[in-house]
């Protein structure tokens, strides 16, 4: 955008400096691997398109949850296609973060000056975790159920505080209508603002620390 | 080749962030930045390597914004669209319940779907007659913005509460700011039932 309205935005915001900082930066001569933080940003944006536009016919309620999924996928008008890019959307991101991290570790990424990257690239491996996780109850379908149950029954074996982690989770002693609700509340409103702020964070310190070149056998 | 992406780089790059003296100079010290980058061998058009991508990642990124945002405006809008259900006749009641000269408020039970619900919503319905023979149907719902207007015997006329509008026993308007007279359904009368068809 080298365009006079370019100039005239740039001359009030100098917008083309952050421009360079971010996408014009030096970097190592680098591979292909290390496209998979890139990839997982970008089905990120996916998932908060797709998932933004779910919510306009989703009702988290016990007795309209499951109809008005089969609805989207079923009856509207490429309700399919969004859903369909929603899940599989789910499932991709898990795997490309997966990715992401073991590149890290096998190029020895993680260490200085890379440490706080790397601890905010863990607490945003969990937190896909627990999108995947509150994201599963929301079909409220037989397999989103029993998921559920044995998810929650995972969390109680957790020492000392297991019992009241699985009763906060459910918002009671079994799953019902307070835990849709409650997952749903996480995984659309928590999750997601948490995530912004750490992604923000981790693309910072990306861009400020610059990224780590192919290790050599001699270093 | 490695040691380009050694920290002092990295610090350069960020400190183009924060230099005010960086700012008002951007342009010609960006360009003198980056066009050492590129290739200086042009193609025949006279596009760099650097351009070429750009230019790549613009398409791909404008497709695949294409391919889901397409879809969406579809998506978003398709209720819109769906048949809510008022293409068949409705049984009002008996015809001999509407009292000659003076609109009758008559009421049914209509089923109306909007998605996976189906709700049953109660239809107000003013029926008018001269004669006993001859119906005519008026919708209760204000022609201005949708309020529910009322029968007044006193002052001969709907009064519609929300912007003070009134309408004549025949629906044409009295006063106010509607913009047309009060909608008017089918009617039919059948084994002397009333039944009407049409909008609202």
């Amino acid at each position: 955008m080298s365009s006079k309205i370019g100039d005239w935005v740039n001359e009030r915001s100098g917008w083309r400096n952050h421009y360079a900082a971010i996408f014009l930066r030096k970097i190592p001569k680098i591979n292909w691997l290390y496209t998979l933080g890139s990839a997982t940003l970008f089905t990120m944006t996916l998932q908060f398109a797709t998932g933004i536009l779910l919510t306009l016919y989703y009702v988290p309620e016990p007795t309209q949850a499951h109809a008005s999924v089969d609805y989207i996928t079923n009856e509207l008008t490429f309700g399919w296609l969004i859903r369909g890019l929603h899940h599989w959307g789910s499932s991709a991101m898990v795997l490309l973060v997966i990715l992401h991290m073991v590149r890290v570790i096998a190029y020895g990424a993680y260490k200085y000056p890379r440490e706080a990257t790397w601890f905010s690239g863990v607490a945003l491996l969990l937190l896909t975790f627990s999108f995947g996780f509150t994201g599963y109850l929301l079909p409220w379908d037989q397999r989103a159920y029993w998921a559920t149950v044995v998810g929650t029954r995972i969390g109680e074996v957790t020492p000392f505080v297991g019992g009241s982690l699985k009763s906060v989770m459910l918002g009671g002693e079994e799953i019902s209508g307070l835990t849709l609700t409650r997952f749903y509340g996480a995984h659309v409103w928590i999750l997601p603002a948490v995530l912004l702020v750490l992604v923000g964070i981790h693309m910072y310190l990306v861009i400020r620390n610059g990224i780590t070149a192919v290790p050599k056998r001699n270093e | 080749m490695n040691d380009d992406a050694d920290l002092p780089k990295a610090d350069h790059a960020d400190s183009s962030l924060t230099d005010p003296a960086a700012q008002g100079e951007s342009v010609s010290r960006l360009d003198a930045d980056t066009q050492p980058d590129e290739d200086p061998q042009l193609d025949a058009k006279g596009i760099s390597r650097r351009q070429m991508l750009t230019r790549s990642v613009a398409v791909m990124g404008g497709a695949i914004a294409a391919g889901v945002g397409i879809p969406a405006i579809f998506y978003v809008a398709g209720p819109a669209a769906e048949d809510s259900g008022t293409a068949e006749w409705i049984r009002l009641g008996a015809a001999s319940s509407v009292e000659p000269g003076t609109p009758t408020l008559m009421k049914a039970n209509v089923e109306r779907r909007s998605g996976y619900l189906t709700s049953t919503e109660e239809l107000s319905v003013f029926v008018t007659t001269e004669n006993g023979t001859s119906f005519e149907a008026l919708s209760n719902v204000c022609s201005h913005l949708g309020c529910r207007v009322r029968w007044v015997d006193e002052q001969d006329g709907f009064f519609c509460p929300c912007h003070n509008a009134v309408f004549n026993a025949d629906g044409t308007v009295a006063s106010g700011p509607p913009p047309r007279p009060l909608d008017q359904f089918e009617v039919k009368v059948e084994e002397s039932q009333i039944f009407i068809k049409g909008i609202a």
